[in-house]
């Protein structure tokens, strides 16, 4: 028998942890699976649709605080069975790159696009009153916006657009193909046409311009622009502290094999929290929970006076139910061993 | 890293030029500004000259805790100088070295510029910045003095010189997209 602590392929080694977000359908609540039978080989900078590719993350934890409680029977009193308390996972990590997806999922409500607005207009911490939009043509993708000779002269290459549908009254999910916002009563968003386009994922940079479109350097999330959709230069993205809409995201972590043996983990359902609670009783009064504060971002130093800003996220772990027992989960995690690795 | 390399030399010289336009050598036959990669020039058996800064690059790493292909990395740069003075008998070399060591940390401040291609014209902005540390100001040391030389840095000598470090950091030459 080898006299090694540990048999090397079994071992999995990491450098760094990837992660990965895809949209729920917040209407209906489905989120997107991640089947590691169909996609765990994925290459790493080519995640199968629709999951997004958010960069390598640090100092991930995955917390979990699910208590399991004995039942106990007899004299002198033995465990006899156990149960599992309220079920309560929670994950944070450090988003290493910033963008409008991450911004989004560290801050955890609306996420607003700061529309490029008119000169006159008041004052406004999210963007005041912003330049007309220009009207999508027939034709337009993904990938290439088509406004019409002329029209296309209101953006130049580098630029960022939102390009959405004007907001019609309507209450609900706001946002083509990820719902960015919930709009529970008109009024509360001034009625503004241009509402969906401040929040929408939708979003690109101009790389190049023809005579009569704008094509884009990454592919609008939400897919083909929805009909009637206009477009908008943004100019920054604003998170706040506040807001009531909670973003609700499938996520898959993946810790980059660098020994043969792949590990992810699977939340279909994360929520963003802010207070991680460092103790947990199952009943609170009984025991008071410690908070810990939340710090938005984390330096990382890079050299006296020089640091880097991360985005910290914490997520709660929503419900799931898996299909193939109706059991009640959070997360799955998934090891792919390292090809001729002992199987245990 | 080329990139990094030519963006850092272009702001610097760039800054020089608007601070003391009448910092110039003439090396070459041709009169240029007083600041020279020393990697671009020539090999030549001729001695570097007077009040002019030599940039010169060193070690280059991902600055720690940084992995892959897009992180951020840190390139090592050691910036020299040297003077005899204005004057024959070379009696204000101190002075002249204390006034290349001052316009030395105006050029380098702001300490970032954009990154810029200058291997196209007009050059093309490559979308992130390179930024730096304040320059660290090594001894002052002296050289080609009488032979008679005591002083422990030599600075009797009639050739002052001084050379100062930083680290330039920047994203490498990737698609980020």
């Amino acid at each position: 028998m080898s006299t090694s602590p540990v048999r090397a392929a079994m071992v999995p080694v990491m450098r760094q942890l990837r992660a990965y977000f895809a949209p729920m359908n917040r209407t209906t609540g489905t989120p997107t699976i991640f089947d590691p039978g169909k996609y765990g080989a994925f290459l790493l900078d080519a995640p199968p649709a629709p999951w997004l590719d958010l960069g390598w993350v640090d100092n991930f934890q995955r917390l979990c605080t699910t208590l399991t409680e004995p039942v106990r029977a007899g004299v002198p009193s033995t465990p006899a069975t156990q149960f599992r308390g309220p079920l309560d996972a929670r994950i944070e990590f450090d988003f290493r790159e910033w963008g409008k997806l991450q911004m989004a999922l560290a801050c955890g409500s609306e996420h607003m696009n700061v529309l490029a607005s008119n000169p006159n207009a008041n004052p406004q911490p999210s963007g005041g009153t912003p330049l007309p939009a220009v009207a999508l043509l027939a034709g337009s993708t993904a990938s290439e916006i088509v406004l019409g000779v002329g029209a296309v002269n209101a953006f130049s290459v580098g630029d960022i657009v939102a390009v959405d549908a004007d907001y019609q009254q309507q209450t609900g999910y706001v946002g083509s193909g990820i719902s960015a916002a919930y709009v529970s009563d008109p009024a509360n968003v001034n009625n503004d046409a241009n509402y969906i386009r401040r929040v929408t994922f939708n979003l690109g940079r101009v790389a190049q311009e023809t005579a009569t479109s704008l094509l884009l350097a990454q592919p609008l999330l939400g897919g083909t622009p929805p009909v009637g959709a206009s477009a908008q230069k943004v100019i920054a993205f604003v998170d706040r502290d506040g807001g009531s809409f909670f973003q609700e995201w499938s996520a898959l972590f993946v810790a980059e094999e660098e020994s043969g043996g792949r590990v992810c983990f699977h939340y279909p359902r994360l929520s963003p929290t802010t207070a991680i609670e460092t103790s947990m009783s199952l009943n609170p009064a009984a025991q008071p929970r410690a908070v810990k504060a939340f710090q938005h971002e984390e330096n990382i130093e890079i050299t006296k006076p020089i640091s880097a800003l991360a985005l910290h996220a914490a997520f709660q772990g929503m419900p799931h139910v898996d299909e193939n027992d109706g059991q009640t989960v959070v997360c799955y995690r998934s090891y792919f061993p390292a090809a001729m690795a002992a199987v245990y | 890293m080329q990139f990094t390399k030519d963006s850092f030399y272009m702001a610097l010289l760039e800054r020089l030029v608007s601070l003391n336009p009448m910092q110039t050598i003439t090396l070459d036959g041709t009169t240029r500004p007083a600041i020279i990669v020393a990697e671009n020039e020539l090999v030549t058996s001729a001695q570097p000259v007077s009040d002019a800064f030599y940039i010169e690059w060193g070690d280059a790493q991902m600055v720690a805790g940084q992995v892959g292909d897009r992180g951020l990395m840190e390139m090592d740069c050691l910036i020299s100088y040297h003077t005899f003075g204005t004057v024959q008998s070379g009696v204000d070399r101190g002075r002249a070295l204390a006034a290349l060591d001052m316009e030395l940390l105006s050029i380098c401040e702001p300490p970032r510029t954009s990154k810029r291609d200058y291997t196209q014209a007009p050059s093309v902005d490559l979308g992130t910045s390179i930024l730096w540390t304040t320059p660290t100001f090594g001894k002052v040391s002296g050289s080609d003095a009488a032979k008679n030389e005591r002083l422990p840095l030599g600075n009797e000598g009639v050739r002052l010189e001084r050379s100062a470090s930083l680290k330039v950091f920047f994203f490498p030459e990737v698609n980020f997209l």
